[in-house]
């Protein structure tokens, strides 16, 4: 077991705890199905690499850029679709991931299937600085030891904000939409705007995981943003549990550590296999704790959206 | 004393679902301040009216006025920032949060429901709250479900949800409640003391009340005015004195209830 080998397991884990919060939030907060968390990362990691490759700005302005027009995106995508009602915006939702993957796959812009390069040299400066601070520590072999410390410093502070967020009336407001939006439109609500809002935040969380995502593979292809990994975060969502923030990173580390630490096992497998058996590994802890412990492990019970 | 203008005013209103007419030609006011009882039998359209005047159905034909603005096409947000609030027939109260949140998310102006107000005023949110949140436990407190404030609405019983979704919208101070048979499954001892809420609010805020209801006790003895529908159309509208003696009403709806009560 090496060290670096779990320094990836705590990138992943922070990038989809970040992306998750969004979906926590939609999902859980709002009752909004956003199937298309995806799509907005892809968007976000597209445009900082978009920018800086071929726009010539620098890494942290294009940065601030992107995750400006993912939350754009999900604008377009929440005036269009969001009147529908639940299950046919869900739907909506991951057509819009689609679309986005297969924009990206073959529009010129984006470099389609040859993907993406070149666009993380602020970074790796910032990395080498970091590294040399690391070396008083004797730290400084761990290459991705900086991104990590960066990713779990800004997934932290992201999850305080949203924790706040939530204990305020804007959030009661979400909370009662997703309880029943006639009776809170009643109450003069104005409830477009409110789930707007929600999906414009979420996408935003989306496309600041997508720029780590960048940044840890240093190469932008199309298959990275696969609408499926949508589902991981939701995963991750019924693992730590719906309606709890410190449910996301818990679920999040939970999820990682499950999928990447069974690589680690011993089988006599062959490769194709065995990454199929890890995801039966991952499904099957999943059904376990729908069975022990439906609300997930930190969610409430009493938050739980009995569907109509 | 000349009458000041009502502050709802339904004309000719038509509403059809498919090839039915729900509402087929409705006219009637409502006087600032009154309390006015909407009553016929089931399936008159009672319910599609207050869909109509709160903005959860659209009008196919007619006009409706409040406060002499017309609220044609508005969405029911719009019409509840206008002053009107109404509660459902099928109780729809918010499980998943609690009874005290439920009360407080019907709090009037509180700035802490916009982003950006929150952020300019985070002061003046919290004090809102914590004045929200006294008017809402004195609130629950009439409605009997003081010690309930924390539970989770999902966890009370049928009437008890009618008792929240009332004191939820009365939570508003809106100008004009519309009550959709707010004794309905409540018993006898609360559904009077909504009913003294109600003549309380009127008495000391000037709200007005327009409330449908079959109990024709709590009709006859509450209300100043009544409005009579029946398939659609408004058949009669007097003071429950006049309606008791009409004999179309006694005809449509109040026939046996009538009986008994004239010797
Ligand atoms: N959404 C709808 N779609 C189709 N028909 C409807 C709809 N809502 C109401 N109706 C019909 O319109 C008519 C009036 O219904 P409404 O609910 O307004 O009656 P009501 O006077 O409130 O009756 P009750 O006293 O039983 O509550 C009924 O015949 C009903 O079947
Ligand atoms: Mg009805």
């Amino acid at each position: 077991m090496s060290v670096d080998f779990w320094i990836n397991v705590g990138v992943l884990a922070g990038i989809y705890g970040i992306f998750t919060l969004g979906l926590q939030l939609n999902a859980g907060f709002t009752g909004l199905l956003n199937f298309g968390q995806a799509g907005f990362m892809a968007i976000g990691a597209y445009s900082v690499g978009i920018f800086v490759v071929s726009w010539g700005l620098p890494l942290w302005l294009a940065f601030l850029l992107a995750v400006a027009l993912a939350v754009a995106a999900g604008m377009l995508v929440g005036i269009s679709a969001l009147r529908l009602r639940s299950h046919h915006f869900a739907i909506a939702t991951i057509g819009f991931a689609e679309i986005v993957r297969y924009t990206l796959q073959n529009a010129e812009f984006s470099g389609g299937n040859q993907g993406l390069i070149g666009f993380d040299d602020d970074w790796r400066s910032v990395n080498e600085w970091a590294l040399s601070k690391l070396a008083s520590v004797e730290l400084d072999a761990y290459t991705q030891l900086p991104l990590l410390l960066a990713i779990w410093a800004t997934f932290l502070v992201l999850l305080v904000t949203m924790e706040l967020l939530q204990r305020t009336p804007w959030a009661r407001v979400l909370r009662g939409i997703r309880e029943d939006e006639d009776a809170t439109a009643a109450l003069g609500k104005n409830t477009f705007s409110y789930k707007l809002q929600s999906l414009g935040i979420a996408a935003a969380l989306a496309a600041i995981a997508g720029f780590f995502v960048s940044l840890n593979i240093t190469y932008l292809y199309p298959t990275v943003f696969d609408p499926t990994f949508t589902f991981f975060g939701y995963a991750i969502l019924v693992l730590g549990g719906l309606g709890s923030y410190t449910g996301v990173a818990l679920g999040s580390i939970i999820f990682w550590v499950l999928l990447e630490g069974t690589r680690l096992m011993e089988t006599s497998l062959s490769a194709g296999q065995q990454s199929s058996l890890r995801f039966v590994i991952v499904g099957l802890s999943l059904i376990l704790l729908s069975r022990l412990r439906p609300q997930g492990i930190l969610g409430n019970r009493n938050e739980l959206r009995a569907e109509p | 004393m000349s009458a000041p203008t009502p502050i709802l005013e339904v004309r000719d209103a038509v509403k059809h679902f498919d090839g039915l007419r729900a509402v087929a030609g409705a006219s009637f006011d409502v006087a600032r301040g009154s309390i006015t009882a909407l009553i016929g039998p089931n399936g008159a359209g009672k319910t599609t009216m207050l869909d109509l005047l709160s903005g959860f159905a659209r009008l196919d034909a007619g006009a409706i006025r409040l406060a002499n603005r017309s609220i044609a096409g508005m969405a029911p947000h719009q019409i509840a920032r206008l002053g009107l609030v109404r509660t459902f027939q099928l109780t729809r109260v918010l499980a998943g949060i609690s009874v005290l949140d439920n009360m407080l998310l019907a709090a009037p102006r509180q700035p802490g429901e916009h982003i950006p107000s929150l952020l300019a005023s985070p002061r003046l949110a919290r004090q809102r709250e914590a004045r929200a949140r006294l008017a809402a436990e004195e609130l629950l407190e009439t409605f009997g479900l003081r010690l309930k404030a924390a539970d989770y609405a999902g966890s009370l019983s049928g009437g008890e949800r009618k008792l929240l979704e009332i004191a939820r919208a009365l939570m508003t101070e809106s100008s004009i409640v519309l009550l959709d048979e707010p004794m309905a499954g409540v018993s006898p001892r609360l559904g009077r003391s909504i009913l003294d809420r109600i003549a309380i609010l009127r008495q000391e805020r000037g709200t007005t009340f327009l409330f449908v209801e079959h109990d024709m006790d709590a009709v006859m003895s509450r209300a100043d005015k009544v409005v009579v529908m029946a398939q659609g159309r408004v058949i009669a509208t007097g003071t429950p004195a006049e309606i008791r003696a009409d004999s179309m009403v006694v005809e449509a709806y109040l026939g046996g209830l009538a009986g008994e009560r004239v010797p």
